[in-house]
């Protein structure tokens, strides 16, 4: 059976008068690298930060790693958490951050530390505020790791890495994922590579769920339309996500049933995860919420101001 | 790739342009254009194979082409792995891909990723292995690369991988071994060649009559390819080989 790593409902958390996120709720499942999109201020770090304990939220409620409510002694041992801007102390050595976080922890596998430094060429010896980029992301990654969690949080992981370590720390989540089977949850406005490392997405803007779902299952159900633009207007049962039409053309991105079927006259394609993304974002009012078990939890339609702002 | 010993470019002995051994000591040389082009050649190779993307690239081409000594040219490398074919699954890459563990043989192949094609990771590694069989770099009872290198190599989601194999064993293409590992145990027979001739020939009397139409060449892979997508997109686009073509094309929406 399948736990959820991550269950939150009716989630909100409110600075002053503004809520940076509000009404979440959502079930991610175990065993999934989920991606939690979203431009900037949608409230992605607010989610994160609530799921590992770093916020309180003002309304509803947040679970982690089954039922333990986010922030218990019991969660806090099963995640690992690492902030944007991989933090460090840049005064301290690598040896220094590993004694650090070794002492500060129940559970750390120096071993598998000390390996993974070795295989990455890190000098254990310089302090971590003069190593590169990428060797400095490596290291935080490598202290999460160490703990052996089941959860791992990466708040916009590879904003700040050349390609080349981007691929590099990618390869060390992922390989972690199937070696240890820790389930990952990371943020990123970074959508071209998502489609490779994601199976399982979680649209947020401006504070609200917009899309989840696993990543198959949301391109199984989604084209896009190009067809005639004089008929773009006659396929409106159809759920249209975002539409884009010119004098004669038009594209719609639409949400499809089983039962669909290409309109007569007009070219069915595929999307991609990028696509789907920017094509929901673009649409702040559109929502997507498919898989059979979640349908029931989540509201469908936005606009309508809720319970929580009380 | 190697390169010519006999244009001037320092080569070491090794297949890479950063080449270990007796460069350091020629790294204040002034370099030709011959070896500026191998460089800017070598360049290329990185951006095909994804580590640099095209801003970096052309920004590294412009050094290449202006750089004066071979320090000039060999720090435009230095942060990248070797050249030429794909690494060997497993085999450290970019001084960070992740992983000890045992590394078995290896496979015969290495699977890559085309990020404009469009075409779904997945079935990427499914249509490589495909195209592999039926160029003979893969043969009965050879290994695929083992999941965990696949993700390690191409930084992907692990599901990913898992659906090409599955899918592969679908087709009766692959089989599991438990412990071991996946191998090949089919070819990917071709269409029998006297069906292939007919259908050769109706595809040119088609061709005749797009021709006489007036359709130009691109015009013609755009109806093929617009065609071809339909067709699999109602039969539920899974790739399934063969079927009752016949039955299926007339289920139009």
């Amino acid at each position: 059976m399948t736990m959820n790593i991550i269950e939150t409902s009716g989630l909100g958390k409110r600075y002053g008068s503004t809520w940076a996120l509000r009404e979440c709720t959502l079930a991610i499942p175990a065993g999934h690298v989920a991606a939690l999109v979203g431009p900037n201020g949608a409230g992605k770090t607010t989610l994160l930060n609530l799921a590992v304990g770093l916020a309180e939220p003002t309304a509803g409620g947040v679970t982690v790693l089954g039922d333990k409510p986010a922030g218990s002694p019991a969660a806090l041992d099963g995640i690992a958490f690492v902030a944007q801007d991989t933090p460090l102390y840049k005064n301290l050595s690598a040896a220094d951050m590993l004694h650090l976080t070794r002492n500060l922890n129940r559970r750390f596998d120096q071993r598998y530390a000390e390996t993974r430094l070795a295989e990455l060429g890190i000098p254990l010896k310089r302090k971590t505020g003069r190593l590169s980029g990428g060797q400095q992301a490596q290291l935080a990654l490598t202290l999460a790791l160490a703990r052996r969690p089941r959860l791992l949080v990466l708040d916009e992981p590879v904003a700040m890495l050349d390609p080349v370590a981007r691929h590099d720390f990618m390869a060390t989540v992922l390989t972690a994922a199937i070696d240890d089977g820790v389930s990952v949850l990371l943020s990123s406005h970074v959508l071209a590579e998502l489609e490779r490392v994601a199976d399982y997405l979680i649209l947020l803007s401006r504070g609200r769920v917009q899309v989840a779902g696993e990543v198959d299952g949301l391109l199984a159900c989604h084209r896009l339309l190009t067809g005639p633009a004089a008929e773009a207007d006659r396929y409106t049962e159809r759920p249209v996500v975002h539409a884009r039409r010119g004098e004669a053309q038009a594209h719609l991105l639409v949400r499809v049933g089983a039962d669909y079927s290409v309109p007569p006259g007009w070219e069915s394609h595929p999307v991609d995860l990028e696509e789907l993304a920017m094509a929901y974002l673009r649409e702040p009012g559109a929502a997507a919420l498919p898989g059979p078990a979640r349908a029931r939890a989540l509201p469908l339609e936005t606009g309508e101001p809720s319970e929580v702002t009380r | 790739m190697v390169i010519d010993k006999g244009n001037g470019v320092p080569d070491g002995g090794t297949d890479t342009w950063p080449a270990g051994g007796g460069l350091d000591s020629d790294q204040h040389l002034r370099v030709s254009d011959a070896e500026r082009e191998a460089a800017t050649g070598q360049l290329a190779e990185h951006f095909a194979a994804g580590r640099l993307d095209q801003a970096e690239f052309d920004d590294r081409a412009g050094r290449a082409m202006s750089a004066r000594t071979r320090a000039d040219l060999s720090g435009l490398f230095a942060d990248l792995s070797e050249t030429g074919a794909p690494a060997v699954p497993g085999r450290p890459e970019g001084g960070g891909t992740p992983g000890s563990g045992p590394r078995g043989p290896g496979s015969p192949i290495e699977f890559r990723l085309d990020a404009a094609s469009g075409v779904p990771t997945y079935l990427q590694l499914v249509h490589q292995v495909e195209h592999a069989l039926r160029l003979g770099y893969l043969k009965p009872g050879d290994q695929l690369p083992k999941v965990r290198d696949v993700v390690a190599s191409l930084a992907i989601n692990p599901n990913t991988v898992l659906k090409a194999y599955k899918e592969l064993e679908t087709k009766g293409l692959t089989a599991g071994r438990p412990g071991q590992g996946t191998f090949i145990q089919a070819t990917l027979g071709q269409i029998a060649l006297p069906e292939l001739a007919g259908l050769h020939k109706s595809l040119l009397g088609w061709l005749t009559t797009a021709d006489a139409a007036g359709l130009d060449q691109d015009g013609i892979v755009a109806l093929f390819t617009s065609a071809l997508r339909d067709f699999h997109e109602r039969r539920g686009g899974t790739g399934d080989r063969r079927g009752a073509a016949s039955g299926e094309t007339e289920d139009v929406a």
